[in-house]
């Protein structure tokens, strides 16, 4: 059984009766839109290879105030590790990303796609929306913010569980794509940076994990029928907040697939309940946090590798007592990550590797004797826990305190923060979470007057599957098929210059999917090679059976026309007397068949026939000529 | 209602809560919401209830008369607390800091949303953790402008501040000026004075209210600047676009050359005379530069007011030549090695008979002024104009200023490096 499964699957978690334990659960939906230019200049909203870069730079990054005077605690968090920021710039960026010159005015393609989004939402616009920046100083914006524009509030969707509402709307720029960790900080490339970024909140109105779902799918539709998003890896991600009664709000950062989601809340609510089962048993057993203590001492001899290694290159052990903590330390509050996960999360944060603890001790090779040597040491007794760092001195002080605060707060239960999904479903610490006091305005851009009135009602893509059904008799799962997938904008433009929809649908849903199964290079093919190829087939100089070979050979050299292509390769354009004489013979070749069984033989050469002439020929016209040759023989 | 009162505003079908600003206008009311975003809510129709009085103390300029407000606070400062002492270590030298205001030491006008300076030296302290404990400092606030309305006699009160920190034993001195017109102040301040130690410029190109303000590492780099051994008068400014190298240029070679690059600042016809690294924090030179002690220290203010730097273009009126009739010195910014349309010759004879010294700097910037070579040239010496060599316009003018008010012959001063302003070889390679 996967770690996956045991994340959804199991029993006790599936079966929390969510009414009861009082869930409350958010989402916010971050969806990059597919615009011509980025939101603050006009370089392309192209993403590129690092090994792509011609120029890179770096920064150091300072929190700063407010105006009301305050200091975000994220931000002064993050800020108290100093790191240096790598960029890579591209032929495709310019100064506005790299921060050397002031942000151009908000682009108008950009807020007119959001309006459409509030649209759908049923959401007010403001009368004049105002660029503010959130201090974000982990490098992935160059400023050391990111631009973000409160655009409309208060919609509405609608779910089979009830209307989910949704509290704001706001257009920002995407932050830098982070590419890899250095020696002295982080590297990230500029490709991403201010490609423009819809952010949806909904209000705490989801109350069960499949509700939360529900709610994502339904935004993820009407963001899609806009057909002004991006589409494919990374372009859109969900936060999730989730909360329960006793507890508090968690907010969950980065999951990545659509499907996650009901399993994020689920786990969450779990970790939740169990954090505050702890905190009631903490409390019975009148449990606390003691001081933290240098325990150097007791490991002196240690045949541990870890603690070993930290004592040789001069660092320290710290250790902290936890009393009335024996047992809970190690116990499970979400599939393999205990409360003991969660102190080493925070003692990671500074720098640490993690931390040992006395309910997964003796192991690691710390001995019995040390386990019994370190609980003296630190006064603990038998119903005490222990938590320890081997780390250099001041990274071992830092995160032994980091891990003695942690320790401190499962005394009060569960605390507010923000954490990152993990791939397995469950999560883990990020940093406290964000407050008001990161945002102020950005001075360099003027506020802007969204005007909802002359934007467009898009048609949903619900809406888009039951017309493909009805005006051009698609079955319904192609007409889902092309409703819901990429190609839906190209769909409907070849389709309104007169390309069969059948041979559209088929042609953008499963030849390009055979195509990319046969490693036929795909991503090559752009948008007017398909478009021009369907061309040809309604002007009647490429039959259906040839559409499948002539992309192939476009994708192969993508810088031929679609013609150049079909008369390369000599595709298309056999005429009758060719078609007959390739089936004349196949039929001869096969005469003694033809003489047995006549007709019956049809089928059979019928294929022969079609290979004979490799889809160069339509396949209406190999068949009648084919029964008329066949008719004469037999 | 007032700035900084919890409010609830209702129009149409929304309602808004959070915190009015001080940017509201007659037209709209800026609320800052609960999340942190700032809307904009029209007046017209709105419905509005204040919910708590002064929730946040907002401090916004009441008047709105910033230009009075700033200069009052200036004076102010100027006579409270002229040398603020923060914290003494005799183990380090003494640095002082001199603010003028600019966008190393600026904040947001929450009431206008512009950025404005309205820090103190003392204040840059408190946002520049980073400069403790490299120096004793001493804080001292000369303006509190923006550097686009420096004035020559700003330049003047700056030179004595200057000559009196130095004077009561500062080891060198920062200046902190907005990045506008820094070049101008350092020309200034080149001429007026002889320094025995270092006094370095610095500013910033993006304001010191963004965590990426490329003013900590100028801040920085300044102060181990005015430690070394170099006593000029310098501008530290971002070598390169990356967090790395500051340059060091010679203020009267010195010229900003891009609008918002951090490394704006490039020394012309020369490489930068130093660096300094922001990782090892080292300071070195590529020339001979004047020496810690080699000079006393000397003070010469004076300036003539009346001096104008005219740009010709093609096409431009005669009749500028007419608005500068009477002045006392004028300093052309001519096309390649000097020239001007030959028909304003005989005005600009004019001029020079009539007492105003002219003087040619050219409009390529790069390389110096020769006009012996064609015509035009010779016809402009023989109406009485004085070459500059290769003397920046800006330096020029501010040059002429000085010479005017200090010098007997202006002809020969301004033909004869005085603060590296001319240079004798053109060695770009440098």
């Amino acid at each position: 059984m996967s770690t996956r499964e045991t994340a959804s699957g199991s029993g006790a978690e599936s079966d929390l009766d969510y009414d009861d334990l009082g869930l409350v659960a958010g989402l916010e939906i971050h969806q990059q839109l597919d615009t011509t230019t980025k939101l603050f200049c006009q370089c392309p909203t192209e993403l590129r290879e690092p090994e792509e870069a011609d120029r890179t730079f770096t920064r150091y990054l300072h929190p700063t105030r407010s105006e009301l005077g305050e200091i975000d605690e994220a931000a002064l968090e993050e800020s108290r590790v100093d790191r240096e920021f790598e960029y890579l710039a591209y032929d495709s960026t310019c100064l506005v990303e790299e921060d050397d010159e002031p942000p151009h005015e908000l682009d108008a393609e950009a807020l007119e796609t959001v309006l459409e989004i509030a649209q759908l939402m049923d959401m007010s616009p403001v009368d004049q929306a105002h660029v503010m920046r959130k201090i974000v100083v982990d490098g992935s914006n160059t400023s050391g913010f990111q631009r973000s524009t409160l655009i409309a509030t208060d919609g509405e969707i609608e779910t089979s569980e009830g209307a989910v509402g949704i509290e704001d709307l706001m257009l920002e720029e995407e932050s830098a794509q982070r590419v890899e960790e250095t020696d002295d900080g982080v590297r990230y490339s500029l490709d991403r940076l201010g490609i423009p970024l819809v952010e949806i909140g909904t209000k705490p109105d989801i109350s069960t994990p499949e509700q939360a779902l529900e709610a994502a799918e339904r935004i993820g539709m009407l963001l899609r029928s806009t057909g002004k998003v991006k589409r494919g890896l990374g372009t859109i991600r969900q936060d999730v907040n989730v909360s329960i009664a006793d507890g508090a709000r968690v907010e969950i950062k980065g999951v990545q697939s659509l499907d996650d989601i009901d399993d994020i809340v689920r786990t969450e609510a779990a970790r939740q309940r169990e954090l505050v089962e702890i905190r009631e048993e903490l409390a019975e057993r009148d449990a606390s946090v003691g001081d933290v203590q240098d325990v150097t001492d007791v490991f002196e001899d240690t045949e541990s590798g870890v603690i070993g290694g930290a004592l040789n290159s001069g660092g320290a052990v710290m250790g902290v007592p936890l009393a009335g903590f024996d047992g809970i330390v190690g116990r499970e509050i979400a599939p393999d990550r205990r409360l003991g996960t969660e102190l080493s999360d925070h003692a990671k944060r500074h720098g640490a590797g993690g931390i040992f603890h006395t309910d997964e001790l003796p192991a690691y090779g710390v001995t019995e004797d040390e386990v019994a040597a370190l609980r003296e040491a630190v006064g603990a007794g038998p119903d005490d826990a222990v938590a320890i760092v081997a780390a250099d001195t001041d990274v071992a002080e830092a995160a032994i305190e980091a891990a003695a605060e942690r320790a401190e707060t499962a005394l009060e239960g569960v605390p507010e923060e923000t954490r990152g999904a993990n791939d397995d479903g469950t999560t883990r610490y990020l940093r406290p979470l964000p407050g008001a006091a990161r945002m102020y305005p950005e001075t360099d851009v003027p506020p802007v007057e969204p005007d909802p009135s002359e934007v467009p009602e898009p048609e949903l893509l619900t809406e888009k599957v039951e017309r493909y059904q009805d005006e051009f008799d698609l079955g319904e799962g192609l007409a889902e098929q092309v409703a819901y997938g990429k190609h839906m904008p190209l769909f409907e433009d070849v389709v309104a210059d007169g390309i069969d929809p059948t041979l559209a649908a088929t042609t953008l849903e499963s030849t390009l999917t055979e195509l990319r199964r046969d490693d036929v290079p795909i991503e090559a093919l752009t948008e007017a090679h398909i478009a021009s190829v369907l061309q040809l087939v309604e002007a009647g100089e490429l039959p259906n059976e040839g559409v499948p070979d002539l992309l192939t050979v476009l994708a192969e050299e993508p810088d031929q026309t679609a013609e150049e292509a079909a008369e390369d390769a000599g595709l298309g354009g056999a005429d009758e007397a060719e078609v007959r004489e390739a089936v004349v013979g196949v039929v001869e070749r096969n005469e003694e068949q033809v003489a047995e069984e006549g007709m019956q033989a049809f089928s059979g050469l019928m294929g022969e026939c079609m290979g004979a002439l490799r889809g160069k020929a339509d396949g209406d016209l190999v068949s009648q000529l084919l029964r008329e040759e066949i008719q004469k023989r037999s | 209602m007032n700035p900084g009162d919890r409010v609830r505003v209702d129009r149409a079908d929304r309602t808004y809560e959070g915190v009015l600003l001080p940017s509201s206008t007659d037209e709209q009311l800026v609320v800052k919401l609960e999340g942190g975003y700032n809307v904009g809510v029209d007046r017209d129709g709105a419905d509005i209830s204040v919910l708590a009085e002064d929730v946040y103390e907002i401090d916004g300029d009441a008047d709105g008369d910033d230009a009075v407000d700033a200069a009052e606070d200036a004076d102010a400062d100027a006579d409270d607390d002229a040398s603020d002492e923060v914290e003494f270590d005799d183990d380090l030298p003494t640095i002082s800091l001199i603010s003028t205001g600019g966008t190393i030491a600026s904040t947001v006008d929450y009431r206008t949303g512009a950025v404005t300076a309205q820090f103190d030296a003392e204040d840059v302290l408190r946002a520049v953790p980073d400069l403790a404990g490299r120096a004793n400092y001493r804080g001292r606030v000369v303006a509190n402008i923006l550097s686009e309305n420096m004035e020559p006699p700003i330049w003047q009160d700056l030179a004595e501040a200057v000559h009196e920190e130095i004077e009561n034993g500062a080891d060198g001195v920062v200046v902190m000026h907005g990045t506008d017109t820094m070049q101008y102040s350092a020309s200034a301040l080149s001429f007026m004075l002889e320094t025995p130690v270092p006094i370095v410029f610095t500013g910033s190109q993006r304001s010191a209210d963004r965590p990426s303000s490329d003013n900590v590492m100028n801040a920085v780099s300044a102060v181990e600047a005015a430690k070394s051994d170099c006593a000029e008068v310098l501008v530290c400014m971002h070598g390169t676009e990356s967090d790395d190298v500051c340059a060091l240029h010679r203020g009267t070679r010195v010229r900003k050359n891009h609008t918002s690059r951090r490394d704006a600042f490039e020394t012309v016809g020369a490489e930068p005379l130093g660096t300094v690294d922001y990782h090892s924090e080292t300071v070195s030179f590529r020339r001979d530069y004047q020496e810690r002690g080699e000079v006393d220290l000397t003070l010469s203010d004076a300036l003539e007011s009346d001096v104008e730097l005219l740009k010709f273009t093609p096409g431009m009126d005669p009749a500028f030549l007419d608005v500068v009739e009477g002045a006392e010195g004028l300093v052309i910014e001519g096309t390649g090695l000097g020239h001007v349309h030959t028909d304003l010759i005989p005005r600009i004879e004019e001029l020079i008979a009539d007492g105003t010294t002219v003087v040619m700097t050219s409009q390529c910037l790069e390389g110096r002024v020769c006009d012996r070579v064609y015509d035009t040239g010779r016809d402009l010496l023989d109406a009485g104009v004085i070459e500059a060599g290769d003397t920046l316009p800006g330096t020029a003018k501010v040059k002429l200023m000085w010479a005017l008010a200090n010098e007997e012959s202006v002809t020969e001063t301004m033909q004869t490096s005085i603060a590296g302003e001319l240079q004798e070889r053109s060695v770009p390679w440098e």
